[in-house]
């Protein structure tokens, strides 16, 4: 089996990392193709396909629309949980919520892809890391509604603490925005990971320039 | 994987914890056991099946997972059980192999056909009469077209849909190589004493007279 190490260089992340779907804000999935090329092609991204709402053959078939609309070959799309769909739908990996089946197994079953793991605290981090995650998504970072379930914010200063302590990239999650963007790197996290700021725009070219900005400062 | 002939499939309910549910269907006789718990997280079902499949080995009977093919690889369940809205069979096969185990919701000789040639293991049929494990917002299906689909399905008919010792020798006459129940086990006051009786019942019945 690869090592760590050997994963993590046969591929190269985007610092841009887009959750398709929340449970707080759901838009129609039809939207999301459209919207993928629209970001892809202007900035390449990690896309994470989080329909929870949907059965198992609309996200088979969303996965196999969103992957043919990555237009930069540098933008990945990972499947959340189920790596079934990531497998049959040929998505780049699988992204794996708290609760998720062990990563170990998913492991045995899906070989080199990506997989990731959210995580809300110092320990997740370092477990999901001897699991063989390849990135970790930490949050929620800021004050957001949508997280209030996974209790207050971890903050900069947490964020900072997890970053420091494993070897993957980690992007932040919860309530980032352009603004923050650059604030979230500077304390170690790889990239930022967002939802709804993708949707609640008119300006969706003035965003991605502003994430293009902040994130293209770190390299 | 071969499945014998009658097959008593206990598909567990959301009203108690799967593992036991299991353990009672097993002792007794279920041959098959579906785990169906759409709200649970990845970890429970992980958990759930990796238990349920051993104790399905230690009574010579098959663990199949509802929906989750992901979970029934991490955990080698024996195979899954696929409703119509649920990943397409032939990608499921794909990720599956020959030998696993593939069952498929079928309720019309179209969706039939169309399972079998995909490479189902087995048809669930369903359901046949009213049921009141499952808000359906279809009609029941009757025994008739079990007549109809047992008579060209190369693959076991599983019968689902409110079946139970009164009439489970009528599904298994019509053609049905065995049944699948929920509540009728699960929610039985004695679900040993129910699945035994289910099994006794449907290997003294006599088939297509």
């Amino acid at each position: 089996m690869a090592t760590q190490k050997d994963r993590q260089y046969r591929f190269s992340l985007p610092r841009l990392y887009m959750v398709s779907n929340s449970p707080g804000h759901r838009y129609p999935a039809s939207d999301l193709p459209g919207l993928v090329r629209e970001v892809t092609s202007r900035i390449p991204a990690v896309i994470q396909l989080r329909e929870k709402h949907l059965a198992a053959k609309s996200i088979y078939d969303l996965a196999i629309a969103v992957r043919k609309s990555i237009a930069d070959s540098r933008s990945l799309l990972v499947i959340n949980e189920r790596f079934d769909i990531t497998l049959s739908a040929g998505a780049d990996g699988t992204h794996f919520p708290g609760n998720s089946c062990p990563l170990e197994k998913a492991r045995n079953v899906t070989g080199s892809l990506v997989m990731g793991k959210s995580v809300h605290s110092l320990q997740d981090a370092l477990t999901a890391e001897s699991e063989g995650a390849d990135y970790l998504v930490a949050g929620p970072v800021y004050e957001t509604p949508l997280k209030r379930q996974y209790g207050p914010p971890l903050g900069l200063e947490l964020l900072e603490t997890i970053c420091s302590n494993v070897s993957v990239p980690v992007y932040a999650i919860g309530g980032i925005t352009p603004k923050n963007a650059r604030q979230c790197l500077d304390h170690g996290a790889y990239g930022v990971a967002a939802l709804s700021v993708f949707r609640s725009t008119d300006n969706l070219g003035g965003i991605l320039e502003n994430f293009n900005t902040a994130l293209s400062q770190c390299a | 994987m071969r499945l014998d002939i009658p097959i008593l499939c206990c598909i567990t309910a959301d009203s108690s914890c799967p593992v036991t549910q299991a353990k009672k269907a097993l002792e007794g006789g279920a041959t098959m056991i579906q785990l169906r718990r759409k709200l649970a997280s990845g970890s429970e079902l992980y958990t759930w099946t990796e238990k349920i499949q051993k104790l399905c080995r230690r009574h010579n009977a098959v663990c199949i997972v509802n929906d989750r093919v992901d979970i029934a690889l991490a955990a080698k369940a024996d195979g899954v059980h696929l409703g119509q809205e649920d990943l397409p069979l032939e990608a499921a096969r794909k990720l599956l192999g020959n030998q696993r185990i593939i069952g498929a919701t079928i309720s019309t000789v179209t969706e039939a056909k169309r399972a079998e040639r995909q490479g189902c293991s087995y048809a669930g049929l369903g359901h046949i009469f009213p049921t009141v494990s499952k808000t359906k917002s279809s009609e029941p299906v009757g025994l008739k077209r079990i007549r109809e689909i047992s008579a060209f399905l190369t693959v076991p008919i599983l019968a689902i849909g409110g079946i139970g010792t009164d009439n489970v020798c009528e599904v298994i006459s019509a053609g049905a190589d065995g049944i699948a129940v929920i509540s009728a086990v699960s929610d039985a006051a004695d679900p040993v004493k129910a699945a035994a009786e289910l099994l006794k019942t449907m290997q003294t019945c006599s088939r297509n007279p």
